[in-house]
């Protein structure tokens, strides 16, 4: 249970975390989402104490992490798969992250077995891919077997079957009833992974729902339409709150109309459809949607 | 890395029982000095250092003394000043290894990350930087003093060769074995100091060496007295007045050597207060 009262981040002038609060909940995958520069990492660092609120206050299992007597059993953190030594190997950068709590060597050989390293546990940390640096940041913060995980972009540089170890690793972690706040960019990724989400914008909380209803609220519904009379149709649904996109020859997608109201309106004039597809919204829209006026760092649409 | 494991599905209870402790904390820094190939190599410097300049200046000593007044005919003090100027002639050279092992125990952190996974395992932090230092120290310490002992047997051998003589029972030979290396420990916990300030290898590396090489030089050019009358109380000075003071309390214008350790003491504490104070202030 991750409990954030009031959070206030600022690097001089620049505000990056303004006043949020939210809870995290034990027993489920908490996503935490937002563009680049969204405030998500500066967030995470505070939780663990790596940087200090400029105002309010964040607990973890009701204390602040640094008062913990062993924090690492409460919470296991992934927040920079770079924060290794390059020069010391894998098994010792375990060990030695271990040894602060007294977590002795077999600990430390069953992490690198649950995140596969075995192989390369004893080569330096220098050489290792992205992903095998991942790997060995979630065995860090599995160390103490603690009961809140936070991950920063935890799929960042894996291959697909890491990414579906990582789906299924913090499912099950879930499932055994642990706190699990986890970030990502890939909302396909989140969509699949995580039961709720905070989503993040100019340092600010602009969503703190359930995944099915972030995705409901988020988008309207679309539908498209296939016809020969595609520009008679579209000239029939026209009115202030329906929206009509032509995307190629002949096929329409329609915003504010349900799929039964058009294909009623196309019968009534006698126009026929060859394809009615109500179209299921994405996070990803939803996403969009609900950061599109917070994006930090805003690109040119590809022309 | 094709291998999935599915995690376990009962949370260890073993590894649930333990908790954060300063012995764990020390453990954890003992173990990340030993396991850098830049702690085994500035160790191994430091005692090449030693063994070849004791080699060097007592050779370069026992032939300088045949061509003059038989050696085994000087007074025995003089004989022994000899082997001991000659033993711990490379703590000179060491200090400067020393200094550089203290700033990257720690900006080798800071450079590569390592600081933020030692930070969130210790979020009070200090005890981090305490075990850091007690284990350096006591590392340095032990290696000085393997060096010191290697460059007196190397100094015996020569000097024994033109029958000049110093005992290790003699307190004008061990004290100054034993100071040699303990300036080599408190160099290096000073050096970590800075390090932990600067929070870079080139910056803490250039800061340590400039203190201890330029500093003294650049005094001892300015034309005034008070220039000259601070030269004493540098590290480096103050430093070489443990290891080689005849005297252990002040005596004319030498400091003697407990004076010598109260003013390097204050370097080390006035290093770690302040990089106490700005790691504990400071987003990691």
């Amino acid at each position: 249970m991750i409990t954030a009262e009031g959070l206030v981040k600022r690097y001089g002038a620049k505000t990056a975390v303004n006043d949020i609060s939210f809870t995290v909940r034990p027993g489920q995958v908490t996503g935490f989402l937002g563009p680049n520069g969204a405030g998500k990492s500066t967030t995470m660092r505070m939780i663990v104490g790596l940087d200090r609120p400029s105002e309010g206050r964040v607990t973890v299992n009701g204390k602040p992490y640094a008062a913990h007597r062993a924090p690492l059993h409460e919470v296991g953190a992934l927040l920079d798969a770079k924060a290794v030594h390059t020069g010391r190997t894998a098994y010792n950068h375990l060990l030695a992250m271990g040894a602060t709590h007294g977590i002795g060597a077999s600990r430390v050989r069953e992490v690198i077995e649950m995140t596969g390293l075995e192989s390369v546990a004893r080569k330096r940390v220098g050489g290792f891919s992205l992903g095998m640096g991942q790997r060995l940041g979630i065995a860090a913060a599995m160390l103490g077997d603690p009961s809140t995980l936070i991950l920063d972009e935890p799929v960042n540089g894996l291959d697909p079957e890491g990414v579906l170890w990582v789906r299924q690793f913090v499912r099950h972690l879930a499932s055994e009833g642990r706190t699990i706040f986890l970030s990502s960019h890939l909302m396909s990724e989140m969509a699949l992974t995580a039961d709720h989400l905070i989503v993040l914008g100019r340092g600010e909380i602009i969503a703190d729902a359930p995944v099915a209803d972030i995705i409901a609220g988020g988008t309207r519904p679309r539908v498209l339409v296939r016809s020969p009379h595609s520009s008679q149709l579209a000239d029939l649904l026209a009115a202030p709150e329906v929206a009509v996109i032509r995307s190629e020859a002949g096929v329409l997608e329609v915003t504010g109309v349900a799929a039964s109201g058009i294909g009623d309106l196309a019968a009534q004039h006698g126009l026929a459809i060859h394809e009615l597809t109500p179209l299921s919204a994405s996070l990803e829209e939803a996403y969009m949607a609900l950061t599109a006026d917070a994006v930090e760092y805003r690109t040119e649409a590809v022309r | 890395m094709t291998t999935i494991t599915p995690p376990l599905a009962h949370p260890s209870q073993r590894a649930r029982s333990t908790s954060l402790s300063f012995g764990g904390v020390l453990r954890s820094e003992w173990i990340k000095l030993r396991s850098l190939r830049s702690t085994t190599w500035s160790y191994l410097i430091v005692i090449a250092i030693s063994l070849g300049m004791a080699l060097i200046m007592s050779l370069s000593m026992a032939s300088g003394m045949n061509g003059g007044a038989d050696a085994s005919s000087m007074p025995a003090a003089d004989q022994v000043s000899l082997v001991m100027q000659s033993s711990v002639f490379g703590v000179f050279f060491g200090q400067l290894v020393a200094g550089v092992l203290g700033v990257l125990v720690i900006s080798g952190e800071y450079t590569t990350g390592m600081i933020r996974s030692t930070l969130t395992a210790v979020p009070k932090r200090l005890p981090a930087l305490a075990a850091k230092a007690v284990v350096l120290f006591v590392a340095t310490f032990v290696i000085g003093l393997l060096a010191n002992l290697g460059a007196f047997l190397v100094s015996s051998v020569v000097f024994a060769g033109i029958d000049v003589s110093a005992s290790i029972t003699d307190s004008a030979i061990y004290l100054p074995l034993l100071g040699g290396a303990l300036y080599l420990a408190l160099i290096s916990v000073f050096a970590l100091g800075v390090g932990t300030m600067i929070r870079s290898s080139a910056g803490g590396i250039a800061a340590v060496l400039g203190l201890i090489l330029l500093v003294p030089t650049v005094l001892q050019m300015i034309p005034a007295e008070w220039a000259h009358d601070l030269i004493p109380y540098l590290l480096s000075s103050a430093g070489l007045g443990i290891f080689t003071s005849t005297t252990a309390e002040p005596a004319g214008d030498a400091l003697g050597a407990w004076l010598s350790l109260l003013i390097v003491l204050a370097w080390v504490g006035a290093s770690i207060a302040g990089a106490a104070v700005l790691l504990k202030r400071r987003d990691a």
